[in-house]
């Protein structure tokens, strides 16, 4: 099983629970760290289960529901506020009819924001899951979502 | 040691000598200088979360917290001017936008107060309920001492839904502040890791991973949250709405051999909440379910047996205690001493058993005292006790290097022994575990050996290096750990077993008790024994246990050869005339008799139905001494009045004994009691070391009538389940019976 | 031999593989194949070469043409003119080297504008190529320290320097350093917070990009120093390029020896271990990023102790910002004094700053400390965009200050700034023109911290909450004056009461636009 495989390839200490975290994360097919992933980080490294779901509800690149195919990351710093990504946000949740945080029914896309991701000098800026996309228009934004579906 | 150099330190103009490495807080406090705080306190570590507690020191910028700035030589400090109030006000006020407040800023507060309590329908004030700790509050003590009267802000209601769903407490987490008292008690102190934050920021809460329950994440229920928490958001279901106690009383938990104190709350003449004491050196306020608790509950349970009662072909009549006394001494005088028999239980205080041995030798001449142990153990008993009078003190575990820990869980009782041992583990002490299901120990050591209770032994052979005959073809997945553990244990000099009361479920337990006798005489083991017999050392002390002398097993200059018992003759099938039965309650295993007395607090769940029922008092009703698992004597205290009727053990053993043979026992009062049993143990109960124990060597055979092992419920007091008289404690228990199966213990 | 008649360095960061500088790589790589210069001509992958804002930029040298917006169907036209035929193609070009594309004498020849000391080698050499690290001096400096420098000397040269750290606080380094070093404990660490998670800062990326031996060696010459053998860097969990860079460097180092037992033979042994984050600002607080190193939650850690005496797993421990050790190489190899030529005379040296917002060219650059924010936004910046008036600049990034007009000539370092009650922080300067509408930027401030609020503390979980309650109804045009009030109330107490840097420094923001903007604000409500 490719969980087991992520764990040992961390020595069962505790500095390296974040990178567990990250991979199993990485690899799981909805994006989402599990109950079952943070068990198993919990056991593997002999932490109580409550712990490590402390430490994963920290940080805000952790996401513990499932997400969906595409995970739009949209930067809300200041930078990108001054360039416009408030009413980029509100086109996309209009665009796509979910609110931050959620899901599209059919699983294409989650909407997230995110603080900021240092490419200000393009700024407003997202991440299309690993790439980031700045000098975002509507236009832009609407190429991008077409882009992403015709993947599929 | 060298003393210390005191630090000269001026607070508020003050100038005072302090201890060094004591925070601002701290050395204010040692002074009566009041500094507002609600994060910080005595044992957890200071966290500097609520921000009250700032001062300013000369040479510091700002305005640092009390809590975590460690006084140092000179220091100037202010506690109170003019800015930090305005700051603590202003701080004050931020923390209370999201805890409701009426209680602190309703205008109608005074009548409120004045009226609450008294139920009519309309037309008074009779309070707003939405806080149990209205009156115990330390945010509301502390928001009267800050001076705030009103707030700027609106309170934000959380909205977070009341959470009633475990045993024993509530929590409401709308009136939590986040102070992480609980998450530090728990994971800090308790070593439990049940609470810990989730979320971050202004969403951050407090609680087990996902929506877990407290039983599902582990919870030990040790209440030591709800001890520390500073407002009404944990609460003890029990106690919730009550209010202040008037007083406290400080007494020993006779739950098991560990001996915590107990910090009785109580109003009037009812025990309402338990706490633990942080500054007792025994238990260092490390108190488990049991005594956090299982206490009121049961001293206060509705089913308690109110007055003497007769048994009549109708049911029982309610008699008077004189009848009582006159009907017992009747059945009793002239009984021939080989057709009585003594049964008591292990969990009454050293007073209880001294005179009921003395009852049974002195009154009737009989030494047929036996105890729920021979039902338990049969043949065993005999290595068993001397392996309980061969134990340590409890601070062997403090300074160990390697812990073998058999058959021992501390989720919910020897709390003080389990912590001492995560303790250990964290430290860097070895720790290697053997039990038939997983362990609360289990994460912390270096191996956990899971395996049926029939290998223990073979297991403990190889380990200890007692004996390897013919026990490693057992374990061949374990060679190597087996080995490795081997060679920790060969090399380390100051190692402890304990032996937990999972060792008396395995088939060949007295096999391994006596290897660990055999390892501890080669040296470099001492043995703690955790076990359900609280008083077990009283009792054997006490010479309460047929064959052996009050006093006799004291090994005053560790010189005695050790005493011998002699349990061969011991028959319990043989009918008996009159069997006198205090504070056992398994009625139906004893043998036949024409006349059964049936003396304690609870009526017994056996088929059986003894002739008289007298009401005994409880431990929290009559005063004593117990001796716990090390050998200390400790302090039973009386905080309330016993219920309706019931009377010490003692008192009625006396009174009976009086009735038949005047002039052997007269006591009046406990204190006469123990003057008697100083005659043989010097300086009783005023001993403050512990008391040796010489090896015991009881020759026996299965007593007749004793079941080989027998399955009994996990906690009980004076032969009644918890679980039947403490509702939670079925929670507790259905736990234990989920986490174990059918692995659990007999014991 | 071959003669290299041209190199190209195309940039590959962040910014120009959203342009898809991948493709125009491999494009150009064909194309030069194609017409036979793979002799001839190099083509070098780069990082940031500091222009943000341009697509995918080329720099031919030795010519020091600068080609931006290349797409792959351009690419054949430049080889071949340019490549092949030496001529430039000015349809391609950027058309005015703007001055802060002019970077260091010694490379150009031209004047002294950009004196780059933290980013000498960001956009030159290969940062995946330990080579080109080593062959633009890099580990000179470490290998002179080691071989050739007591570690009170190494001390004495960064003190007299008078380095102070670039993350914000401005703590004297050399002072850090000489803390740590008499601190008695075999076991020390050196810490690198790469966390840079301030909105609008993006140096620390750029270096890590750019040239992450640089780092490694200073690292190496701060432990050395210092008594370190262990070192760690944490970067942000968002910066995948920067740790799959610095993690190749790493391993590179090794493989050279230049980390591991016996450094350069002088029996100082080092390694380095880089931690990723996973999102939370406050990890940017050096206790926090302990205690996150260490695999808890990031709230930040009383002091004291400060990390000095018991830091990462209760050892001392130094931490030090990316930019402030980039310095380090410079100040060992050069020395002190020379350092020291540039900046104040309180601040010596070089600060990076990124420009951003409405400017008519965002982007990084690296000047001396103590140049004007005129300088900064109207000559480095090119402006303000479309032409429109200066209104204000937010400075040192969320936690940082708004400054007007009036603050334009005043001369910028950490010791100057503090004085007007702002702060030079992490060098994001944040450009707004007249239009902006400044209680909507205060709104976005004030929402960032909340949602990095960690929530230890009482004064800033519920300040920025209830800060946060007041913005929104002065921006929906519902709030009173009184609100406005209870902005300054609130985010002063939490400038005196809240646990970390991070609730203490909001009252930079909000006292400096209610300074400046005040009856903007009022306008707004009732």
């Amino acid at each position: 099983m490719y969980k087991e495989t992520i764990l040992k390839k961390f020595e069962p200490r505790l500095d390296n629970i974040l990178y567990i975290l990250h991979e199993l994360q990485d690899n799981n097919e909805q994006h989402y760290v599990s109950k079952e992933d943070l068990k198993l980080c919990a056991d593997y490294l002999s932490v109580p289960y409550s712990f490590v779901h402390g430490v994963a509800t920290f940080y805000t690149m952790f996401s513990l529901t499932p997400r969906g195919r595409n995970i739009i990351r949209l930067c809300d710093s200041p930078p990108c506020h001054l360039m416009g990504s408030g009413s980029l946000l509100d086109y996309l949740k209009n665009k796509l009819k979910i609110d931050v945080g959620e899901t599209t029914k059919d699983g294409v896309f989650t909407l997230e924001l995110t603080s900021c991701l240092g490419v200000c000098g393009v700024a407003p800026a997202l991440m299309m899951n690993n790439a980031t996309i700045g000098k975002l228009t509507p236009e832009k934004v609407d190429a991008i979502l077409e882009e992403r579906r015709k993947s599929l | 040691m060298t003393k210390e150099k005191k630090l000269s330190i001026t607070i508020d103009n003050r100038t005072v000598e302090v201890r060094p490495h004591l925070t601002i807080l701290e050395a204010a406090r040692t002074h009566n200088i009041y500094i507002p705080s609600l994060c910080a306190m005595e044992h957890l570590p200071s966290y500097g979360a609520c921000r009250l507690c700032v001062v300013e020191v000369d040479g510091l910028r700002g305005f640092p917290t009390s809590c975590t700035t460690p006084v140092e030589d000179g220091m100037v400090i202010r506690t109170d001017t003019g800015e930090i109030r305005t700051l603590r006000q202003e701080v004050l006020k931020l923390l209370l936008s999201e805890h409701p407040a009426s209680c602190l800023f309703c205008t109608e507060q005074d009548e409120c107060k004045d009226y609450q309590g008294t139920i009519r329908k309309a037309g008074v004030i009779t309070g707003c309920r939405y806080c149990p700790n209205d009156t115990r509050c330390e945010l509301q003590q502390v928001t009267e001492r800050i001076g705030l009267t009103e707030t700027s802000y609106p309170v934000y209601y959380r909205n977070f839904p009341v959470e009633k769903n475990d045993p024993f407490y509530d929590r409401d987490y709308n009136l939590c502040i986040l102070c992480g008292r609980c998450v530090r008690v728990c994971n800090s102190v308790r070593l439990n890791g049940t609470l810990s934050f989730k979320q971050r920021g202004k969403i951050t809460t407090v609680g087990p991973a996902f929506d877990r329950t407290h039983l599902e994440a582990g919870c030990e229920f040790c209440g030591a949250c709800v001890t520390v928490c500073p407002t009404g958001a944990l609460s003890t279901k029990t106690s919730k709405w009550y209010g202040k106690p008037d007083k406290e009383v400080a007494t020993t938990c006779v739950y098991c051999p560990v001996g915590c104190t107990l910090k009785l709350q109580v109003r009037k003449s009812e025990v309402l909440d338990v706490l633990p004491d942080y500054n007792s050196a025994l238990d260092h306020g490390f108190i488990c379910v049991k005594g956090r608790f299982a206490v009121p509950e049961y001293v206060h349970s509705s089913f308690r047996i109110p007055v003497p009662q007769r048994i009549t072909p109708l049911g029982y009549n309610d008699i008077s205690w004189d009848e009582a006394i006159a009907e017992a001494a009747e059945r009793l005088a002239g009984v021939k001493p080989d057709s009585f028999l003594m049964m008591v239980s292990p969990q009454l205080t050293n007073e209880d058993l001294f005179v009921a041995q003395q009852f049974a030798r002195q009154i009737i001449g009989s030494d047929q005292i036996g105890s729920p142990l021979l039902y338990d153990l049969g043949a065993d008993t005999g290595p068993f006790v001397n392996l309980v009078s061969q134990s340590s003190a409890f601070d062997v575990i403090d300074d160990a290097e390697a812990v073998l820990a058999i058959g021992f869980d501390s989720t919910y009782d020897y709390a003080p022994i389990g912590i001492g041992t995560k303790k250990a583990a964290q430290r860097g002490a070895v720790l290697v575990t053997i039990n038939s299901c997983d362990t609360n120990l289990d994460m912390l050591s270096e191996m956990a050996f899971t395996c049926g209770t029939e290998k223990w032994s073979a297991l403990v052979g190889l380990l200890t290096g007692a004996s390897a005959q013919g026990a490693a073809p057992l374990f061949p997945t374990w060679k190597k750990d087996i080995a490795g553990i081997q060679g920790i244990f060969k090399k380390s000099t100051r190692k402890v077993i304990i032996a937990g009361p999972g060792l008396l479920a395995a088939p060949q337990r007295t096999e391994i008790i006596e290897k660990l006798l055999k390892v501890k005489e080669k040296g470099g083991w001492d043995i703690i024994v955790a076990h359900p017999y609280s008083n077990l050392k009283g009792m054997l002390a006490m010479g309460a246990f047929h064959g052996i002398k009050t006093g006799a097993i004291i090994n005053e200059n560790g010189q005695a050869e050790g005493v011998k018992g002699d349990l061969s003759k011991f028959d319990l099938t043989k009918g008996c005339t009159v069997i006198y039965a205090v504070g056992v309650s398994d009625l139906d295993s004893l043998p036949d008799c024409d006349y059964l007395i049936y003396q304690n607090a609870l009526p017994s769940e056996s088929q059986r139905r003894p002739d008289l029922l007298l009401p005994a008092a409880l431990f929290t009703e009559s005063s004593g001494t117990v001796i716990n698992g090390e050998g200390r004597i400790l302090p039973v205290n009386k905080a309330v009045e016993p219920y309706r009727s019931a009377k010490p053990d003692w008192w009625i053993l006396n009174a009976i004994g009086e009735r038949i043979k005047k002039g052997v026992m007269k006591y009046a009062q406990v204190q006469s009691v123990q003057k008697e049993i100083a005659k043989t143990i010097k300086g009783f109960p005023g001993v403050k070391k512990r008391l040796e124990f010489s090896r015991i060597d009881v020759k026996m055979k299965t007593p007749k009538g004793a079941p080989k092992m027998r399955k009994q419920g996990q906690f009980n007091y004076r032969g009644i389940p918890l679980e039947a008289v403490v509702k939670g404690m079925k929670a507790i228990e259905e736990r234990i019976e989920l986490i174990s199966g059918s692995n659990r213990g007999a014991i | 031999m071959n003669m290299v008649r041209n190199h190209v360095l195309i940039s590959i960061d962040a910014n120009t593989i959203i342009a898809g500088a991948r493709a125009v790589e491999d494009a150009l790589i064909k194309e030069i194949a194609r017409q036979g210069l793979s002799q001839e001509i190099v083509v070098l992958e780069t990082g940031s070469v500091g222009i943000e804002d341009q697509g995918v930029v080329l720099v031919v040298y030795p010519e020091g043409i600068y080609y931006t917006n290349i797409t792959p169907a351009e690419v054949p036209e430049l080889v071949e003119e340019h490549l092949l035929k030496g001529r430039v193609v000015h349809r391609l070009m950027l058309k005015e080297t703007p001055k802060r594309f002019v970077i260091t004498k010694e490379k150009t020849g031209l004047m002294k504008e950009q004196p780059r000391i933290v980013l000498k080698n960001c956009g030159f050499i290969n940062p995946e190529s330990i080579d080109e690290a080593i062959a633009a001096d890099g580990y000179q400096a470490a290998a002179k320290a080691l071989s050739s420098m007591k570690p009170d000397e190494i001390i004495a040269e960064v003190k007299h320097a008078g380095l102070t750290g670039r993350g914000g606080a401005a703590f004297p380094t050399g002072l850090k350093w000489e803390f740590a070093s008499k601190v008695d404990n075999p076991v020390k660490y050196i810490v690198c917070n790469a966390d840079e998670g301030e909105p609008g800062t993006f140096k620390d990326r750029l270096i890590l990009e750019g040239d992450p031996h640089k780092l490694i060696e200073s690292m190496i010459i701060g432990g050395y120093a210092t008594g370190a053998t262990k070192g760690f860097v944490y970067i942000r969990g968002e910066y995948e390029l920067s740790i799959e860079r610095l993690e190749k460097a790493i391993a590179d180092a090794r493989s050279y020896g230049l980390l591991g037992t016996n450094i350069f033979d002088s029996g100082f042994d080092f390694d380095i271990t880089v931690m990723k984050g996973a999102g939370a600002y406050v990890c940017g607080e050096e206790t926090a990023l302990i205690e996150s190193i260490e695999g808890k939650r990031g709230h930040p850690r009383n002091k004291p102790p400060y990390p000095i005496t018991a830091g990462l797993w209760g050892k001392p421990t130094i931490v030090n910002n990316v930019e402030t050790l980039s310095n380090i190489p410079e100040i060992i190899l050069k020395g002190a004094e020379n350092f020291k030529k540039y900046g104040t005379e309180k601040c010596s040296g070089t600060k990076v700053y990124t420009i951003l917002g409405h400017v008519a060219t965002p982007g990084l650059i690296e000047t001396e400390m103590g140049t004007t924010l005129r300088d900064i936004i109207f000559e480095y910046g090119g402006g303000i965009k479309d032409g429109k008036r200066f209104k204000c600049a937010l400075v040192g990034g969320a936690a940082g200050a708004f400054l007007g007009p009036d603050m334009l000539d005043v001369k910028m370092d950490f010791v100057n700034l503090r004085e007007y009650a702002a702060a030079l922080g992490s060098g994001a300067i944040l450009v707004m023109d007249e239009d902006t509408d400044i209680v909507d930027m205060l709104k976005s401030v004030l929402h960032f911290f909340k949602h990095e609020s960690c929530g230890h503390c009482v004064p800033c979980r519920l300040g920025t909450a209830r800060l946060v309650e007041l913005i929104d109804r002065i921006a929906a045009s519902k709030g009173t004056s009184k609100d406005v009030e209870g902005l300054t109330r609130i985010s002063e107490t939490m400038k005196d009461t809240s646990f970390c840097p991070l609730g203490q420094s909001l009252i930079l923001p909000v006292s400096s636009s209610l300074k400046y903007f005040k009856d903007e604000i009022l306008a707004r409500v009732q």
